[in-house]
C-alpha cells in the first residue's frame, strides 16, 4: 500500500533521514520505534507532505506522492495525527471533529461520521460543546485521533499517541488503535512505548539516527536481544 | 491609629495630588470641566471657559474617587473613614501648596505659557475658583469633605443591606423580564427582529436628513472605520496574520478613485462607481503582490514587513518621482462624487446613505465568511498551522484569500473616503491610520462586530464629538488602552462564540478519574 524507498530528508543542518526504505501492506499496523531524535516524526511528516524529501520516493497505492502538498495527500486518504495532542484549543470538540472532515464536502457524511465518533468515544459526545483546550490530556488525545478518523483515512499516521498519558489511558489508546485497524484502516504507529506498540503491531522497524537498523515481524522484534536491551529495558 | 494605616493613605493622597497637579499643568482639568458642563447641556463656545461650578463638581468627583479608592474593602467603617480623611487631607495640603504657587503667578502677572503652552492665566483662575488667596483653604476643605463623602458612599453601597437591596432589584428585574417575555404576543416574537430592523432602517433613512451635516460627517467617518475594521479583522482576527500597514490598501482605493475621477492630474473622469470597483481591484492586486512573498512569515516578522509596505506606499505617493502621476505631497483635489440614475448623489446625506449601506453589506459578508468553511479554515490556520495542514487545509491559499478580502474592504472604504472628502493626499494614509484601525479592533474586541462598531465610535466618533479632547487625544488614547488592557483585555464587547459552553466545574469533577467513560470500553 505504502512504499518508501531510499528517503533522505534534511531538517535544517541535520541529515535527519539517511536513506530510509520501508513498506506497509494494506490492513497492517506497522510500528516505527526508536529513541528521541532517531527520525520517526520526520519520517511521518515527510510522508504526509509537511517536510520535503531531498532524495528518495514515497509511493502510495502505486502512485508517486513524494513532496506532494499536504492537503492533496490528505485527500488521497493519508491522515496524520500529530505528536503531542495537537487539537484546536479554541474550537469546541464538535468543531474540531468537523475540522477533521475539512476535505469532505458531503454534509450528511460528516454528520454520520460525527455520530460514529461519538459512539466510539462517548466522552467526546458528552463534551461536544466544550472548548478543546478545556479537555483533560486523555480526552484531548482521543479527540486528536477522532479528528484524524473524520476524513475516513485509508492510512492513519499516529505520532506518539501515548505520550504523557497515564498507564490506564495508554492501554485504552492502544485498544482503540487496534479496533481502528480491525475496521480496515492501515496504521503507521510511531512510539516510544515500544513494548505496547510491538504487542499490537504486525510488523516493526527500528530507527536509529536516521537509518533503519532492524525490521521484521513485531513478535520477532519483540524477542530481539538488541531491542530488549535498548528499548524495552532488561527485565 | 497605627502607622500601617496612615502611611498608605498618605501615599495615595500624595499620588493623586501629583496627578491633579499634572492635570492642571496640561489644562486637562478645564477640559474635563467643559465636558461636564456639556453633559449638563451648557453650550460652551470653543476657546471659552466653563462655569466655575463645573470645576467645583470635577474636583468633588475627583476627591470622592480618592476617598472611595483609599478605603480598603475589608476595613471597618470607622477605619475606612479615617483612611479617606488622611488621603483627603494630604491631597488638600498638596494642592493647597500648589495653589500658593499658582496664586503667586496670578498676583505677579507672570504668563507661563512660554513654558507650558496650555496653562493660561484664565485656566489657573478657574482652577482657583477665582478666589485668590483663600483658594488653598477652599481646596483643602473641598478635598477632605469629598474624600469623606466617597468613603461614606463606599460604606453605604457596599454594606450588606445595600447588596441585599441590589440583589432584590436584580431578581425583581429578571422576574419582570421573564413575565414580559411570557406576555409578549406571538406576533411580536415572530416579527420582533424584523420590526427592530425596520425601525433601525427607518431611523437610518430619516436621521441623516434631520440632524445636519456635522453629524453626517461623524457618522460617515465612524462607518468608514467600521468597514476598515471589518477588513482588518478578517486578516488579523480571523486568519491570525498581524498586519500593520493596512492603510496601504486604503490608499490604493482612495488613489484609484482620485486618479480616475478627478480633473487633475489625468482627467480621466471615469465616473465614481467604476473607479470604486477598480479601487477595490487595485487593493486586491496590492494584497497579492505583498502576500505572495511574505506568506511564509508569521507574527512579529510579518508585522514588520507589512509596516514597511505601508510606509513604502505612502512615500511613493508622496515622492517627487511620481508627482506627475500621483500629485505628490499636494495630493489630488476636486475628486468627483457618485451619481445615481444620472442624478448627482454626492450630498453629505447621500454619502451617509452610501456608507451605511456599504457598512451593512460588509457586516453581512463578514458574518457569512466567518461561518463558512473558509472561516473555519482560517481559525484552524490561526491556531496551529501544522495541524491545519494535516487536516487538509491549504495554508497559502487561505492566508492569501484573507489578505485579499481584507484589502478589498480597505479599498472600498478608501474609495468612498476620497470621494467624500473630494481630496486625498499622502497624509490621509499615514501609519497612524493603520494603528487607529488596529486599535479599534483591540479596544472594541477582535472578531466581534458590535465590538468593532463600539471601538470605531470610541476612537473615531467620540474625539469628533468631544472636540475639547483634541489636544489630549493621544493622552486619552494611551490611557484608555492601558486601562482597557487591564480591566477588559478582550475588548469592550468581546466576541462570543455560539455552540460553546464553559463547563469548568463539570470538567474538574471528572478529571479525578481520567478515562472514565472514555474510549470504546
Amino acid at each position: 500500500m505504502l512504499k518508501v524507498t531510499d528517503l533522505n530528508v534534511h531538517y535544517g543542518a541535520i541529515h535527519a533521514l539517511q536513506g530510509v526504505s520501508f513498506n506497509l501492506q494494506e490492513g497492517e499496523i506497522v510500528t516505527l520505534i526508536g529513541a528521541n531524535g532517531a527520525g520517526k516524526s520526520t519520517l511521518l511528516n515527510t510522508i504526509s507532505g509537511l517536510l520535503p524529501a531531498v532524495k528518495g520516493k514515497v509511493e502510495y497505492l502505486d502512485e508517486d506522492i513524494t513532496n506532494l502538498e499536504p492537503q492533496k495527500i490528505v485527500r488521497k486518504g493519508i491522515v496524520q495525527v500529530p505528536e503531542g495532542r495537537k487539537i484546536f484549543a479554541a474550537m469546541s470538540v464538535m468543531e474540531n471533529l468537523e475540522m477533521g472532515a475539512f476535505t469532505v464536502t458531503d454534509k450528511k457524511l460528516i454528520a454520520d461520521k460525527v455520530e460514529e465518533m461519538f459512539a466510539k468515544f462517548p466522552i467526546l459526545g458528552k463534551r461536544s460543546k466544550q472548548l478543546g483546550g478545556t479537555l483533560s490530556g486523555g480526552e484531548q488525545q482521543m479527540l486528536a485521533i477522532a479528528r484524524g478518523l473524520m476524513a475516513s483515512p485509508k492510512l492513519l499516521l499516529l505520532d506518539e499517541p501515548s505520550m504523557g498519558l497515564s498507564p490506564v489511558l495508554v492501554e485504552q489508546i492502544f485498544d482503540t488503535i487496534q479496533s481502528i485497524n480491525n475496521s480496515g484502516t492501515s496504521v503507521i504507529l510511531v512510539e516510544q512505548n515500544a513494548q505496547m506498540a510491538l504487542v499490537i503491531a504486525h510488523r516493526a522497524y527500528v530507527l536509529e539516527t536516521g537509518k533503519i537498523v532492524l525490521e521484521g515481524d513485531a513478535q520477532e522484534v519483540l524477542q530481539n536481544p538488541m531491542v530488549i536491551e535498548a528499548y524495552l529495558g532488561v527485565s | 491609629m497605627n502607622k500601617k494605616l496612615v502611611s498608605p493613605s498618605l501615599k495615595r493622597g500624595l499620588t493623586f495630588g501629583i496627578v491633579m497637579i499634572i492635570f492642571v499643568l496640561i489644562d486637562l482639568d478645564v477640559m474635563v470641566a467643559t465636558m461636564l458642563s456639556k453633559l449638563f447641556g451648557a453650550n460652551v463656545i470653543r476657546g471659552s471657559l466653563p462655569d466655575v461650578g463645573f470645576m467645583v463638581l470635577f474636583l468633588i468627583l475627583f476627591g470622592m474617587f480618592v476617598g472611595w479608592s483609599t478605603s480598603s474593602d475589608d476595613a471597618k467603617p470607622t477605619t475606612k473613614l479615617f483612611q479617606a480623611l488622611v488621603a483627603g487631607l494630604t491631597l488638600g495640603v498638596v494642592l493647597g501648596l500648589f495653589d500658593l504657587i499658582l496664586n503667586q503667578l496670578i498676583v505677579t502677572g507672570t504668563d507661563v505659557r512660554k513654558y507650558l503652552a496650555a496653562l493660561a492665566p484664565e485656566s489657573i483662575r478657574l482652577f482657583l475658583f477665582d478666589q485668590g488667596a483663600i483658594s488653598p483653604l477652599l481646596h483643602l476643605g473641598l478635598f477632605t469633605v469629598a474624600s469623606l463623602l466617597g468613603s461614606l458612599m463606599k460604606i453605604l453601597l457596599k454594606s450588606e443591606s445595600a447588596s441585599r437591596f441590589f440583589k432584590g432589584v436584580k431578581s425583581g428585574y429578571q422576574g419582570l423580564q421573564a413575565k414580559a417575555q411570557a406576555n409578549t404576543p406571538n406576533w411580536v416574537k415572530k416579527y420582533g427582529k424584523f420590526l427592530l430592523f425596520l425601525l433601525i432602517g427607518l431611523l437610518a433613512f430619516f436621521l441623516p436628513r434631520i440632524w445636519g451635516s456635522y453629524n453626517n460627517y461623524v457618522v460617515g467617518l465612524v462607518g468608514l472605520y467600521v468597514i476598515l475594521g471589518i477588513g482588518l479583522n478578517i486578516i488579523v482576527g480571523l486568519s491570525g496574520q498581524l498586519m500593520l500597514g493596512f492603510a496601504a490598501f486604503f490608499a490604493m482605493g482612495a488613489y484609484s478613485v482620485a486618479l480616475l475621477n478627478a480633473p487633475l492630474p489625468h482627467g480621466i473622469m471615469l465616473g465614481f462607481w467604476p473607479s470604486l470597483l477598480i479601487g477595490i481591484l487595485m487593493a486586491v492586486v496590492a494584497a497579492v503582490l505583498l502576500g505572495l512573498p511574505v506568506m511564509g512569515m508569521r507574527g512579529d516578522y510579518l508585522a514588520i514587513v507589512t509596516l514597511g509596505f505601508g510606509e513604502i506606499i505612502r512615500i511613493l505617493l508622496k515622492s517627487d518621482l511620481l508627482t506627475s502621476f500621483t500629485g505628490g505631497p499636494r495630493g489630488i483635489q476636486d475628486i468627483r462624487g457618485p451619481t445615481l440614475f444620472g442624478q448627482s448623489f454626492s450630498s453629505d446625506i447621500d454619502y451617509t446613505y452610501i456608507i451605511l449601506v456599504v457598512m451593512v453589506l460588509s457586516i453581512f459578508i463578514y458574518k457569512r465568511l466567518e461561518r463558512s468553511r473558509t472561516g473555519r479554515a482560517w481559525l484552524a490556520v490561526k491556531e496551529d498551522t501544522k495541524v491545519a495542514q494535516a487536516t487538509g487545509v491549504n495554508i497559502m491559499t487561505n492566508k492569501l484569500l484573507a489578505l485579499c478580502l481584507g484589502a478589498a474592504f480597505a479599498g472600498l472604504a478608501g474609495g468612498i473616503f476620497a470621494a467624500r472628502n473630494q481630496f486625498t493626499g499622502p497624509n490621509d494614509h499615514q501609519l497612524m491610520v493603520s494603528m487607529n484601525i488596529l486599535s479599534i479592533l483591540i479596544v472594541g474586541g477582535v472578531n466581534s462586530i458590535p465590538g468593532i462598531i463600539l471601538g470605531a465610535f470610541t476612537l473615531k466618533g467620540l474625539p469628533e464629538i468631544l472636540r475639547e479632547i483634541e489636544n489630549y487625544r493621544l493622552l486619552v488614547f494611551g490611557g484608555l488602552l492601558v486601562v482597557m488592557m487591564i480591566s477588559r483585555p478582550e475588548g469592550l464587547w468581546p466576541a462570543t462564540r455560539p455552540n460553546i459552553e464553559k463547563d469548568e466545574g463539570n470538567k474538574l469533577k471528572e478529571d479525578g478519574a481520567p478515562g472514565k467513560g472514555g474510549l470504546n470500553d
